[in-house]
């Protein structure tokens, strides 16, 4: 059986508002940022700081978002960041591009081998890092609060009204559950296999050895979510899921509030589009200011 | 002439993926409004052939058919999955796997909306199928906190909302407490006395009696082996294969004159010193979450073999997950001979006390039934020689003999359990403890396994039950404590609100009733009969103690 998030009634305006608006609104910003290319500061920044006070807003205690945020950081700051900052890559060309001081080298060395680089870390990579973690934190801040403040019941009205078939809807609605589902069955095998005996911390050989002897946990797991797949499918079979042109029960209203939402959504993608492909403004360049703090240093 | 509601002609199935029959032969018609029962054991068929009258075979499980099944005159398998849907309901072993949706009111809609019925017709159906289970008051509720019992209803709510005329029930007593049961067997019993008919597949055959089914079939190895009514069945069916109320087994028994064959009693063990306890223990999951156990005291000593027993939903499995140290008391603490579980692994504890999960899935990994047994033992730093020989014995214990071989996630749902019940004997700890073991197992099966592991068939011993200190099991199933339990434990409001022996504890049926169990034919006839036996006993044990 599929599970949902830890979702719970709040009166805050951010769950007052239309399902189809957080989520249009949502894909606007991460269009804004993502399809003009937008990389510079002056635009993110304030992108940034609209997000985490539409976050706040949302009201959502700590306790319950703890463990995804820390997720949230190790992956932005030490994959993209890192990555951002070593390769310069996952950006626009010029910040490996254009000439820049070095601040210092990373020697990088293959283990058990005599092959080895130096890897140059510019101004230009610092700042880009740094854009690239308050770019990724921007569209994560508007994207964890939804599981947590939209009632998982009408994930799959929210899809339908926003015209997506019947099928996609309520996959959509189904994949909204999976993650918790699979947390779940995680932790169960987990218990199941710690009573019998299982110490996942003491497993030791090589990285091949390792993932051997994580089967009796990685397989239960995969297993399970078939299995409830499998049984989704079965039990939506026997109720003529995909038969006929369904109907929806709930019903979902726009108010005024959604109309100014959704056009401030609209009006931030136009802006960027018109900004950068307009004007050429948007794009990534280092800041004087950052160049002669790091420097300074 | 108006055709029958269902009419089954030599239905003969095979699964793609197993060498034999999975259900051969199979004849038999159903009139309107009738309710019959289908028994039989683990792998005997009964899924398979309840697949075949809901058109999952061949929808959804492939193979070779051959045979007809016609609902009202049509081919089911030429029939449209809606059309089909309309015709027969379908209600899951588990709730939990038909269950699709977040809230109540939406899974109960879920089948309507899926037929594209106007607003007002769903609104109807579904005011009028949950009016009809009582539990209008779960509307807003959300399905993943209901107890298994209201999930049960809600499934067949969502069921009644697709207004089917045959009604397929698959099992929906297993993950129910007595009281829900009885309820849900109520429940069905009118439905068939309001003109649909069902179709009752149910291992707990004396539960299914209580409300009078028409006819019953019985299955063994694919087969039809009884197909008839009631009335005949303490003379037609097998008590030791079947659980039939104790008054019939007790006349069965007479008149195949086996009195002294039968007769076996408890493992009267001596209480020996403490191996777990429990001082003072609260639980909760977090600051803002209610207390699940609240001033737990308890001890389980040498020689125990504890019944646990209580409502859905009362904080059974937290208690024994607390034993095994997967949870940590939030207020007092749990000793594992005498060591305290929070200074201790759950690897380490696992030497004590083998603790077997309720679903099978969560623990089934190997390729091979044999290599999944060998997995506790190898963990825990067993010789090759030891491992050996507690996987023979562990595979004998449970009827798994002969499936060595093969892969654990391919068996039956009852033979998977039992695989689990094995994997965690041959680590031969000193406690066993099992969550729900009869769920999903024949009676047949689960007598043999119960009373290898409680030591009751006299002089039949083994390295493995030699090795055990005690046993303990939570089930719903009352008659279980009364065969195999020295010590009965009645959980409810947070905390033990009943422990000692069996005829202490289970005489008292208004507090039993208050927590959700109903009392038996075994446990009325044990209590009638107390005067004469000083012990709970079997059925069969009680023969000679009947004038």
């Amino acid at each position: 059986m599929l599970v949902t998030w830890k979702y719970r009634p709040r009166n805050t305006f951010i769950q007052r508002l239309d399902p189809r608006t957080r989520l249009i609104f949502m894909f606007s910003i991460i269009l804004a940022l993502t399809v003009p290319e937008i990389w510079d500061f002056r635009i993110i920044l304030p992108l940034f700081f609209l997000s985490l006070t539409l976050y706040l807003m949302a009201r959502i205690e700590w306790k319950d978002v703890r463990r995804v945020w820390i997720f949230i950081f190790i992956l932005v700051i030490f994959i993209v960041g890192l990555n951002g900052l070593l390769s310069g890559r996952g950006g626009p060309s010029s910040v490996t591009n254009l000439p820049s001081p070095v601040l210092f080298n990373v020697p990088i060395k293959i283990p058990f081998t005599d092959i080895g680089w130096d890897v140059p870390i510019t101004v230009s990579k610092t700042w880009f890092a740094l854009t690239q973690i308050t770019r990724m934190f921007t569209m994560t801040l508007l994207a964890i609060p939804i599981p947590y403040t939209i009632d998982p019941n009408i994930y799959g009205t929210a899809f339908r009204r926003m015209g997506a078939s019947d099928k996609v809807s309520f996959t959509m609605d189904l994949a909204f559950r999976f993650l918790p589902t699979f947390a779940r069955d995680f932790i169960i095998t987990m218990d199941a296999q710690r009573a019998r005996g299982y110490e996942i911390e003491k497993l030791n050989g090589g990285i091949p050895e390792r993932l051997r002897k994580l089967a009796p946990f990685i397989i239960p797991v995969v297993m399970q979510s078939t299995v409830t797949g499998e049984e989704v499918i079965d039990a939506m079979d026997l109720r003529a899921f995909g038969t006929a042109p369904r109907t929806w029960l709930k019903q979902l209203t726009y108010a005024l509030r959604d109309y100014f939402i959704l056009g401030l959504g609209f009006a931030i993608f136009v802006a960027c589009c018109v900004l950068k492909w307009g004007f050429g403004f948007g794009g990534y360049f280092v800041p004087e200011f950052f160049s002669n703090w790091i420097l300074g240093l | 002439m108006t055709q029958p509601p269902l009419l089954v002609e030599n239905l003969t199935f095979k699964y793609r993926t197993r060498p034999e029959l999975a259900i051969e032969n199979v004849s038999f018609e159903l009139k309107q409004g009738e309710l019959l029962l289908i028994a039989g054991s683990s792998g005997c068929g009964k899924t398979t052939l309840a697949r075949c009258i809901n058109g999952l075979i061949p929808r959804s499980y492939r193979g070779e058919l051959s045979g007809k099944a016609l609902l009202y005159g049509k081919e089911i398998s030429s029939l449209e999955i809606p059309e089909m849907a309309q015709i027969v309901g379908t209600l899951l072993q588990d709730p939990e796997r038909q269950i699709v949706a977040s809230n109540v009111y939406n899974e109960i809609a879920f089948g309507p909306e899926n037929l594209g019925l106007p607003h007002d017709e769903i609104i109807m159906r579904v005011d009028q199928a949950m009016k009809r289970l009582n539990i209008e008051y779960l509307r807003e509720r959300e399905t993943f906190n209901l107890s298994g019992g209201e999930k049960q209803k809600v499934a067949l709510a969502g069921v009644l909302t697709m207004n089917p005329s045959i009604l397929l029930l698959d099992e929906p007593l297993a993950s129910l407490d007595p009281a829900s049961a009885h309820e849900a067997l109520q429940a069905f019993r009118s439905l068939a006395d309001e003109g649909k008919t069902v179709i009752l597949v149910e291992h707990r055959v004396e539960d299914a009696l209580q409300i009078k089914p028409d006819r019953l079939l019985y299955m063994e190895a694919g087969k039809i082996k009884y197909l008839g009514g009631i009335d005949k069945l303490p003379t037609e069916i097998d008590h030791t294969q079947v659980k039939l109320p104790a008054p019939w087994v007790v006349q069965r028994v007479k008149t195949l004159d086996k009195v002294e064959e039968t007769a076996r009693s408890h493992k009267s063990a001596e209480r020996g010193e403490p191996l777990v306890v429990f001082e003072d223990v609260d639980f909760r999951y977090g600051d803002d979450y209610p207390l699940i156990l609240q001033n737990v005291n308890l001890t389980i000593n040498r020689g125990d073999l504890i019944a646990v027993l209580g409502p859905n939903g009362a904080g059974k499995s937290t208690l024994v997950k607390h034993a095994i140290g997967l949870l940590k008391p939030t207020r007092g603490r749990v000793l594992v001979e005498g060591k305290d579980t929070r200074e201790m692994s759950v690897a380490q504890i696992a030497r004590v006390l083998g603790y077997v999960f309720q679903s099978p899935t969560h623990m089934l990994y190997a390729p091979t039934v044999t290599e999944e047994l060998e997995f506790g033992p190898k963990n825990l730093g067993f010789t090759p020689e030891d491992i050996k020989i507690s996987v023979s014995e562990s595979l004998v214990t449970v009827n798994l003999k002969g499936f060595d071989e093969y892969p654990p996630l391919g068996l039956s749902f009852g033979q998977q359990k039992r695989t689990t019940i094995a994997a965690v004997l041959a680590m031969r700890s000193k406690i066993m403890v099992m969550d729900e073991p009869t769920a999903g197992q024949d009676f047949a099966n689960y007598t043999r396994f119960m009373d290898a592991l409680c030591n009751t068939t006299n002089g039949k011993h083994s390295i493995l039950t030699e090795n055990f200190a005690s046993t303990l099991f939570i089930t719903h199933d009352l008659d279980l404590a009364v065969t195999y339990a020295n010590r009965v434990l009645l959980f409810g409001d947070k905390h033990i609100v009943a422990d000692g022996k069996p005829e202490d504890v289970l005489k008292d049926t208004e507090m039993l009733l208050k927590y959700r169990v109903r009392p038996t034919s075994l446990l009325q006839l044990n209590l009638d009969l107390f005067a004469k036996t000083g012990e709970f006993l079997p059925a069969e044990s009680l023969t000679k103690f009947v004038s």
